[in-house]
Parts: structure tokens; C-alpha cells; sequence
């Protein structure tokens, strides 16, 4: 059996396949993102483009620089599944993207992302002030 | 081991909410309450893997070792709270490891339960009432119609509507873009303005934590939505992280002796700069 890893990638390069796929880069979802209006670097990119850049990543394709910035505004609104036309978990699509292009596979990230190296010791130090000692033992 | 749902279920609630203690142990009581005992997991230990997503290895060992967690606790239903832990379980966690329990939300579950928790709200809440909406998440599971629905059950509450919705599927997650979390508390104190709102329900914890500080100079409660059914219900409790974000000494607020045994260091270097962080507006 393949190990965590290796399954964990394997999933995510499956679906991405398959996503890019059925994708027809059609750019109705595009049109639906609320991040796109906010996001700079996508100001006058052509939908259709942006979503072929996106099919590229997929595919492990380098996308284009508005791809990646697609890829990399992605708060997970989730307002292009329904928009799809293809009934396709857009989300999905984009999130996948959006773990490539941070360099989830193991690539060199091609956008900045929020990463907290104090997360666990900051989760437990507040577990401390708001639980007690026998919640913390039963809930962590 | 065969554990029926109603007798017990696993409340995950994810490891941002060990913020919100008074939350997790109020959601225990409310399930309680509708016949549903609760066995509360979270923290680091049952981490989603969606924190360490930037590296594979990581993401997918929290991931595996969360769900093997689950399915050795035997227990046929785990209960989210997190949009992120919900998502991921979906998308990345039990398509990876099988998982011997199936997935429900916490506002599923109470909704399913209304006429088993309508009752139970019996204390008048006099709030005019906002839920803090985002578009993300309510495409899974129908979270910006749950929950006023749930909050509309309460006497004395009256629960208003607007069009807003803001990015993301919940505050966390627009955050580190710059701007947009004060755009969005900016428009959200619009939006109260706009129906007649002196309170701003908030539905996931990280737009809670965000949220409380809104509250400086203002004519507004924010609270999370979890607090006003425990309201209605005379649950007593305390929004802790609400006062000390909002104290102007959060060491002289939380005290000396919880910080020592927080640890001073801990709480020096990971709680303090949180706590006494600007507002966003």
C-alpha cells in the first residue's frame, strides 16, 4: 500500500486531471469570483485566458502569471460551482489550483501564502487560559 | 464498537476554537439539551491538515492520523464546527483514509432538531439581529439560512436580512489579503446600519475573534450565535475572549494567575500581540 503521502498527492493530482479535463475554460466562473474585482493583478486578464492558465496548472503546466494570481486570490467563496455551466465542483477546481501553485506538491511556491509557525503552541496556549485542566485533557 | 448517533457522537470542533472554550462547552450543553451526547475533540491533535497545506507530508499525516483518530473512537457520526475541517474532510481526509463515520454540521444536526430545541428556548433575547454571512461554505451546507432560522426560534429576537455577503467562507480566510477584512467589517457595520441592527451574529469562530473588537465605540453586541441560544436557554456563560480583546489591559483582564499557568511566555509571545492587536477599523 502507497504510503499517507503518496495517496494524498495521488488524490490530488487525480482530480486535478480530471477537473482540467472537463473543464472548458468557458470563464463563467471567473465572472462569478468575488476576488476578482478585488485583485490587481487580474485587472483587464480575458476570463477564457485565465482559466485555460488555470487548466495548465492542473496539469502541472507553469500557467501563466494571472493563472497564479487566479489560483493565489482564492478564499474559497465557492460562488463558481453553481455559476459552472458544466456542473462541475468549480471550488474544487480552484482550490486544487491554489494548492499547486503554493507548492502543496512539493514545487517552488509560486505565490506567497499565510503560514503560522506559532499556530499549534498559539492554539494550546489558549486552550490553557479557556479550558480547564481536565478539558484539556479530554478535548486536545 | 456500535454507538448509536443519539447516544454519542464526536463534537470536532476544530483547533482555532480552543479560543473559544465557552463556546465548545455551550455546543455540548445545546446537543445535550436535544438528547445528543457530544464527546468534544479538536486542538492540534485533530488538525484538518488545511493549516500545514503549503507541504503534502505534513498536511496529509495530520489528515490521515485525524481520521484514524475518529474511526478508533468508534463513534458513527462526528459533528464539525469548522468550514474548514468540514471542507477538507470531504475533499482531502476521507477520500484518502476511509472513514468509518459519517459527516454532519452542527447546524444540520440542530436543524434536523428544531422542534426538540425550539422549547428549550425559553429566555426573552432582546437583540435585532445580523448574522455575519459569507458567500463560501453555504454551498455545502446551507449555513446563512440555518442559522438565522435557528436565532429566529428565539423569543424576543428579531432577526434581519441584507444582501451582504462577504468573500470567503469565513474572515480567516480574506485576512491576509490587505484590506479586505476592514472592507468587510466596514461594509458589515453598513449593513447593520442599513435594517436596524444592534447586534452582529457571528457564525464561524475566526469571524468571531475579528468581529469582537467592532464593539469599541460603538452601539453594537457582537456575539456568536451559539451565545444567544444559550442565552435563550439560561446557560450561563462568559465570552471571555470578547472581553479581554476588548479590555485595554488583557493582562489585567484574564489575570495573573491564569497567565502563570497558561504559561508567561506562552502568553507573552502568541496570546498578548493577538489580543492587543489594533482594530481593523
Amino acid at each position: 500500500m502507497r504510503n499517507t503521502e503518496q495517496r494524498f498527492v495521488a488524490h490530488i493530482r487525480d482530480n486535478s486531471v480530471r477537473l482540467a479535463a472537463a473543464c472548458t475554460a468557458c470563464g463563467v466562473c471567473y465572472h462569478a469570483c468575488p476576488m476578482v474585482p478585488r485583485t490587481a493583478a487580474l485587472d483587464g486578464a480575458a476570463p477564457e485566458a485565465v482559466m485555460a492558465g488555470i487548466r495548465d496548472i492542473l496539469r502541472d503546466g507553469a500557467g501563466t502569471s494571472e493563472a497564479i494570481a487566479f489560483a493565489g486570490a482564492c478564499t474559497r467563496s465557492g460562488v463558481c460551482t453553481p455559476a459552472c455551466p458544466e456542473n462541475l465542483d468549480a471550488a474544487f477546481l480552484m482550490r486544487l489550483a491554489s494548492l499547486r501553485v503554493r507548492g502543496t506538491l512539493g514545487d517552488a511556491p509560486r505565490v506567497a501564502s499565510k503560514h503560522d509557525p506559532g499556530w499549534s503552541a498559539r492554539v494550546k496556549a489558549f486552550a490553557r487560559l479557556t479550558m480547564s485542566e481536565e478539558e484539556q485533557a479530554k478535548w486536545l | 464498537m456500535a454507538v448509536t448517533p443519539d447516544a454519542s457522537v464526536t463534537f470536532w470542533y476544530g483547533c482555532n476554537m480552543a479560543r473559544h472554550g465557552e463556546i465548545v462547552r455551550l455546543v455540548t450543553r445545546i446537543l445535550e439539551a436535544v438528547g445528543v451526547e457530544a464527546a468534544p475533540a479538536g486542538g492540534p491533535g485533530y488538525c484538518c491538515g488545511s493549516t500545514q497545506e503549503k507541504n503534502a507530508r505534513i498536511a496529509a499525516g495530520m489528515a490521515v492520523r485525524t481520521v484514524e483518530k475518529f474511526n478508533q473512537a468508534g463513534r458513527e457520526t462526528v459533528i464539525t464546527w469548522c468550514p474548514s475541517c468540514h471542507m477538507n474532510m470531504h475533499d482531502l481526509m476521507a477520500p484518502v483514509t476511509e472513514a468509518a463515520f459519517e459527516t454532519q454540521h452542527i447546524t444540520q444536526l440542530l436543524v434536523a432538531r428544531a422542534d426538540q430545541l425550539r422549547p428549550l428556548l425559553t429566555h426573552r433575547v432582546a437583540a435585532r439581529v445580523l448574522a455575519h454571512a459569507h458567500h463560501g461554505f453555504h454551498g455545502r451546507v446551507p449555513v446563512n439560512t440555518d442559522v438565522p432560522m435557528l436565532l429566529g426560534m428565539i423569543p424576543g429576537l428579531t432577526v434581519l436580512e441584507h444582501p451582504l455577503r462577504v468573500p470567503g467562507h469565513m474572515c480567516s480566510a480574506i485576512a491576509a489579503v490587505p484590506g479586505e477584512l476592514a472592507r468587510a467589517h466596514r461594509e458589515t457595520l453598513a449593513a447593520m446600519d442599513d435594517v436596524g441592527a444592534d447586534t452582529l451574529a457571528t457564525i464561524f469562530h475566526s469571524c468571531h475573534r475579528e468581529a469582537v473588537a467592532l464593539e469599541r465605540g460603538r452601539p453594537i453586541r457582537v456575539v456568536n450565535w451559539i451565545h444567544l441560544l444559550a442565552e435563550a436557554m439560561g446557560l450561563p456563560h462568559t465570552d471571555e475572549y470578547r472581553l479581554w480583546r476588548n479590555a485595554e489591559d488583557p493582562r489585567g483582564a484574564i489575570g495573573a494567575d491564569r497567565i502563570a499557568a497558561a504559561g508567561d511566555v506562552a502568553f507573552e509571545r502568541l496570546v498578548e500581540p493577538e489580543l492587543r492587536r489594533p482594530p481593523t477599523i
